[in-house]
């Protein structure tokens, strides 16, 4: 929203304070953004992983001994007891009951949805990088012709 | 002069609740995008479904069974609501942000009005 308005504006016409002004807005979006992207990241990978152990956990024989971990450092044997239907998160508490080989679909769909997005996001990144660069020279050019100039008013 | 500093305060006061206010708003209104996306990508999921598939809700610490067509009314019922929601507080963010940039002005005729004095 602010980018396009941002261009219709002379950057060097601006003052330095307004200029660090939106150069810290800047910061901030894109700091904001680079969260998002890296969460955003985070949940392909969990989706992922959700599809390599429907494929390799569930794809066994019944009965095949298992560890269950009851906590992330707690596990306890178990016998894999159905591969029939496997029980998936989709979200909002809604759990449905799938074929191995669907939701294995389901969660490949999630990686190239969310690979769909993370592109998007990355090109959004990329133009604000572009853009904060752009106010970060025109703000270096005017703090040194800025001194410069006091320099020369010191001398004279 | 006294008074002048006086407003220039209570302006500033203000700007900075709106500001406030404009902050809680749009954090709100992200909070409810994503919302809305998540139950866009549940609804979504129900439709591909296919017809025999058994769903269930969380409710607490349980999985209780559920028909499809409750289900279905469930997320349909709380996108509706959550659309209005977003309407709602786009108006508001629309209201606070129009309110802060008159208080902004007030406070800029002020600042100048002072520095002309």
């Amino acid at each position: 929203m602010a980018a396009p308005r941002a261009s219709l504006i002379d950057l060097s016409s601006l003052p330095t304070a307004q200029l660090n002004n939106v150069k810290n807005q800047l910061t901030q979006e894109l700091q904001h953004l680079t969260t998002s992207f890296a969460q955003l990241k985070a949940a392909q990978g969990k989706f992922r992983d959700c599809g390599v152990s429907v494929r390799d956990g569930v794809g066994r024989d019944e009965g095949t001994p298992i560890l269950v971990p009851l906590t992330p450092s707690l596990y306890v044997p178990g016998k894999l007891a159905s591969t029939d239907v496997v029980l998936v998160d989709i979200g909002t508490g809604f759990y449905v009951e799938k074929t191995p080989p669907a939701a294995r679909e389901f969660y490949s769909r999630k990686v190239e949805e969310l690979g769909k997005n993370l592109l998007d996001l990355e090109k959004i990144v990329q133009g604000k990088q572009g853009n904060l660069g752009v106010v970060e020279d025109v703000l270096r050019q005017k703090v040194i012709s800025e001194s410069s100039n006091s320099g020369a008013d010191g001398g004279t | 002069m006294a008074d002048d500093q006086k407003q220039l305060q209570s302006l500033s006061d203000a700007y900075q609740k709106f500001q406030t206010d404009l902050q809680a708003a749009v954090t709100a209104r992200q909070r409810l995008e994503s919302q809305q996306q998540e139950n866009i990508g549940v609804q979504k999921e129900f439709t591909l479904l296919p017809p025999p598939s058994q769903i269930y809700k969380l409710v607490g610490p349980v999985l209780l069974r559920q028909e499809r067509a409750e289900a279905a009314l469930a997320v349909e019922s709380r996108l509706v609501f959550i659309d209005r929601e977003i309407k709602r507080l786009e108006t508001q963010i629309r209201d606070t942000q129009a309110e802060s940039e008159e208080v902004k002005m007030q406070v800029y005729g002020l600042q100048t009005r002072m520095r002309g004095e």
